[in-house]
């Protein structure tokens, strides 16, 4: 290629550069200016569509979707529809932050949804609590998220003590008297998990053989689960998530143990694994619960999404959520300020998780939320009753 | 004992696998080649794509991954790494990172996010050593790594065209001259090399039991240490990189933990780069320059800036963006900013000293935690702990990676990736909590919270990070840096103490990324230890290759326009990484040296 057309196309792709960036612009300004007439609600999702914790992110869309369909057909909101608007954020802080002062800038948007972690999460809150934009951190089960929060930070998550708290007291329960457990050695997640099942196992004599912490990005946990079965435990516990639960106790199997698993939460590529047979999680949501709602909830899902063999508490926790999010702004009006005082005034707004939900306006979470223990028995999820 | 060591030999295995293909493809086009790292989870979503979705038996579904993962292999050589590795091997490596992004997230449009579980084709618990249970599964895997192995080097021995393979790995133009066609024997070890990486990630899964898109990641990160700890360009080293690292691994974690992992990987790293710098069976680099930045100057043509450019740009930034812009547009020029001041100061590293260092991500981490921890604590002024931040990650960082100056070539990259590693892990380690409610810098009481406040301080930040780069450009002491990153031998002969100079050089980037985390910390009020990734290490040196690598305003550009890009291409969701990927590569194609570039 000679000079001058290099230099031509340089140039033309520096001016296509400008003339996208010019237009960016000028589309944001017009967007925000010309707000449409059709009274549509908006509500903004910020979360992973790309990156590594894509999966969560379609997840979300899923129950999102689903549930706005149904909310749309019902009229929507005091005859207006409802829609979502995603940003990508890939659970990164850079990003996250941008994602939450376009939503704050964007007068159509009424409430935010996300971020996936704290780490994204809790950076972006700040902007919207200056927005006076409602951040409801339905997946955030960080107590922090709400505690270090402002009046702007709702999130219908159990935090992660109170599950672990709950898992401690219902393990002693089983007659079970010593633990082998493996924690996520996350800051905003693992860690203050194990130290609320730590203190609630010390305080109940449940006693800890060993506890190692591990990392959901790892692929190998022999070496850390060898140790942690080193002192014949009655029962193992795993304190994370549904993918790192399946490797942990495919892994747990080959070497040998076979006490009870206990924990990794419900997600679906945990239950497919077959090693997986026999393990109890405390469940915040129960595909087989045979709640009419529930039922009505799974066969929508599965109608919606042929593909999708389980429903886990991702999808229905985010399918609830929009439905709290469409009951506030039904209460208090379809306004920034409105679903604000919606949240504030909200009770026993029906749900697939927890049966109804109330907020408790002191800590900005779900009042009293129960967990249900759960076996996996060829491979779906069954209540265990006593 | 046993089961740790069967653990090791196992998880090594895999890494071999991995590094071979990695040190193959180094040997033969001196391209570090991140695309081999998604060919890990490709080849591992292929295979249960054709065994759990279509049914096929897995022995015939084996070949079939290979060969898709060799053919898209040899697409990717054609069509990016072959025509930039010709002249700049950095653009190269550039443009396999942007390869992998789109090939990661069209796998992940393919197959979707969601881990699945990987079908179990032959027993993984029949067996068993000890306590250690291991199957017919880890045996066939063994198996068949040591018959690839030992396959490839007789091939590489005896037949002709790994023959030719050699001789181009050990003298490109004197393969040229003896009429050996090295443009073909490059497509074959590129297709060679992601054939055993689909082969790899394959095995991976069937070790771990599940798999998605995105999980070749670590394993590639521990498989391209293992070829370096090998030595790159070495196959037997690999292999023996690979295992090495398998056991050290699996030990390491039996004793300390597996948050301890990377720390362990990478001081066993740093430790034989140091005692052997060209790794434990490949040569010792004869060229002392760096070889990514060694042939760079000189190459682009530099864009002619006029001089009313500067006020002009300043005014604009400056003055006019922060008093038009909304608050969306100020919030994202907050994250250029601040990443343009990290980038700027590392241009001294990169640029002028020659060395590419790939572990930013320690020094900002340091800033941002020295920042938010004097702030919060001693309720020291955020105008005070801003430079002591810078401050203290230059100290810390400068101690910590004073070994690995002495490492040459393409080797201190990867030490000092180590280093900016093993710095995040051992804060994880120590503080593991995040830390929240960073208070909001303020001025005469009032307090800088807002988008437009923000973009002001980290202008005037910028402003002057960049009059200092470009104060110590003009400086002796500048030159002197210049001379180290220009001509190594030279500068050695004219009696510049080289080591000094690159440690000193590496201190004042780590001084801007620490105050680049400290800006950071303040405005997110809340770190912990997953912000700072090796993403984060990566986005830095990839603005700087972006702006023209020893041009310290060719950073803004660099930032702006990668950053910028990401913001951007929002209206296209799902294949916004995709087109971010496409975008880097036509850049990197029609400005191979950088956009700005400076000529020696």
């Amino acid at each position: 290629m000679t000079t001058i057309t290099r230099r031509a196309l340089l140039a033309g792709v520096a001016a296509l550069g400008s003339a996208a960036l010019l237009a960016g612009c000028g589309l944001n300004d017009s967007a925000a200016a010309s707000t449409p007439g059709s009274g549509t609600v908006y509500f903004g999702v910020s979360a992973a569509i790309t990156g590594q914790y894509a999966q969560y992110g379609e997840q979300f869309k899923e129950g999102f979707d689903l549930a706005l369909d149904q909310v749309n057909a019902k009229g929507g909101i005091d005859g207006h529809p409802v829609a979502l608007k995603y940003e990508d954020s890939q659970s990164d802080p850079k990003q996250s932050v941008s994602v939450a002062q376009k939503f704050v800038g964007d007068k159509d948007v009424v409430l935010v949804f996300g971020d996936y972690s704290s780490a994204a999460s809790i950076p972006a809150s700040p902007i919207y609590t200056a927005g006076k934009l409602l951040q409801y951190g339905f997946n955030n089960s960080n107590p922090s998220f709400t505690t270090k929060g402002s009046q702007y930070q709702w999130s219908t998550s159990i935090t992660t003590s109170a599950t672990y708290q709950w898992t401690a007291d219902y393990i002693k329960k089983q007659g079970v008297s010593s633990v082998g457990v493996t924690y996520l050695d996350t800051a905003d997640w693992g860690i203050p998990a194990f130290a609320a099942f730590k203190a609630e196992a010390d305080k109940v004599g449940l006693t800890i053989t060993d506890a190692e912490g591990v990392l959901d990005s790892s692929d190998d946990y022999r070496p850390s689960l060898t140790k942690a079965v080193a002192g014949k435990p009655d029962a193992f516990v795993h304190i994370g998530y549904g993918p790192d639960a399946a490797k942990l106790v495919s892994q747990l199997r080959s070497i040998g143990y076979q006490g009870t698993f206990y924990g990794g939460q419900d997600e679906q590529s945990f239950d497919g694994t077959p090693d997986a047979e026999g393990s109890v999680v405390g469940a915040q949501f129960l595909a087989s619960n045979p709640d009419p709602a529930v039922q009505a909830f799974v066969t929508a899902f599965k109608a919606r999404y042929p593909n999708e063999k389980t429903v886990t508490g991702f999808e229905a926790g985010a399918y609830d959520a929009l439905n709290v999010a469409v009951a506030a702004a039904r209460l208090g009006g379809a306004t920034r300020e409105g679903i604000l005082q919606g949240f504030q005034q909200l009770k026993d707004v029906p749900s697939v998780v927890y049966g109804s939900i109330t907020f408790d306006p002191a800590t900005r979470r779900v009042a009293s939320p129960q967990l249900t223990p759960t076996v996996l028995r060829g491979g779906t999820w069954v209540a265990l009753h006593g | 004992m046993l089961d740790t060591l069967v653990a090791g030999l196992l998880r090594g295995n895999v890494y071999a696998l991995g590094a071979v293909g990695i040190s193959l493809v180094f040997g033969v086009m001196n391209v570090v080649n991140f695309a081999q790292f998604s060919f890990f989870g490709l080849g591992a979503m292929l295979a249960w794509f054709f065994v759990a979705q279509e049914g096929l038996p897995f022995w015939l579904a084996l070949p079939l991954v290979l060969v898709v993962c060799a053919g898209l292999g040899l697409l990717v050589n054609v069509a990016v790494v072959r025509p930039l590795a010709r002249f700049l091997p950095l653009a190269a490596m550039l443009s396999t990172y942007a390869v992998s992004q789109i090939l990661d997230n069209a796998s992940q449009l393919a197959f979707t996010a969601q881990f699945r579980v990987f079908p179990k084709v032959l027993p993984t618990s029949n067996l068993h050593v000890g306590s250690m249970r291991f199957g017919t599964s880890d045996l066939v895997m063994l198996g068949v790594t040591a018959t690839v192995m030992l396959g490839m080097s007789a091939f590489l021995r005896y037949g002709k065209v790994g023959q030719a393979i050699r001789a181009t790995a050990q003298d490109q133009e004197a393969a040229l001259q003896v009429g050996i066609p090295v443009g073909l024997v490059q497509h074959l070890s590129f297709v060679i090399a992601s054939a055993l990486g689909g082969l790899a990630g394959v095995f991976v899964s069937l070790y771990v039991g599940v798999a998605n898109p995105t999980s070749g990641l670590t394993t590639g990160m521990t498989a391209f240490v293992a070829a370096a700890l090998g030595g790159l360009g070495s196959l037997v080293g690999a292999v023996v990189g690979g295992f090495v690292l398998g056991i050290v691994e699996a030990f390491g974690i039996s004793l300390a933990g597996d948050t301890a992992r990377q720390i362990i990987v990478f001081a066993v790293l740093v430790v034989v780069l140091v005692v052997r710098p060209g790794g434990l069976l490949g040569k010792v680099p004869l060229i002392a320059t760096e070889p990514l930045t060694g042939t760079f100057l000189g190459k682009g043509r530099p864009l002619r800036v006029p001089r009313w450019v500067w006020p002009a740009a300043f005014v604009l930034g400056g003055i006019v963006v922060p008093f038009v812009a909304d608050d969306y547009v100020l919030t994202t020029g907050t994250q250029v900013l601040v990443y343009a001041v990290i980038a700027a100061g590392f241009t001294v590293t990169a640029g002028q000293a020659g060395v590419v260092a790939l572990g930013q991500a320690g020094p900002i981490a340091i800033g941002a935690y020295t920042s938010a921890l004097l702030t919060l604590h001693l309720h020291v002024s955020f105008w005070v702990a801003l430079p002591v931040a810078g401050l203290v990650a230059a100290v810390i960082a400068s101690i910590l990676s004073s070994p690995v100056w002495g490492v040459k070539g393409h080797y201190v990259s990867i030490a000092t990736l180590g280093v900016g590693t093993a710095i995040v892990a051992v804060i994880q380690l120590v503080l593991p909590q995040g830390i929240y409610g960073i208070p909001v810098p303020t001025w005469a009481g009032t307090p800088l919270s807002t988008p437009r406040a923000y973009y002001l301080v980290d202008a005037g930040v910028l402003a002057l990070t960049l009059l200092v780069t470009w104060r110590l450009r003009a400086s002796h002491l500048g030159k002197v840096i210049s001379s180290v990153g220009s001509d190594e031998v030279a500068a050695l002969a004219s009696g510049v103490r080289v080591r000094d100079y690159k440690a000193l050089a590496f201190a004042v980037s780590a001084f801007f990324a620490g105050i680049g985390g400290s800006l950071l910390a303040h405005q997110y009020t809340y770190i912990d230890p997953t912000i700072f990734t090796m993403l984060m290490s990566l986005l830095v040196v990839t603005i700087v290759i972006m702006g023209g690598v020893s041009l310290p305003y060719g950073a803004v550009v660099g930032s702006l326009v990668l950053i910028g890009a990401m913001e951007l291409l929002r209206f296209t969701p799902e294949l916004r990484i995709i087109a971010y990927g496409l975008v880097l590569i036509l850049v990197v194609r029609f400005r191979p040296g950088g956009i700005l570039v400076r000529t020696a």
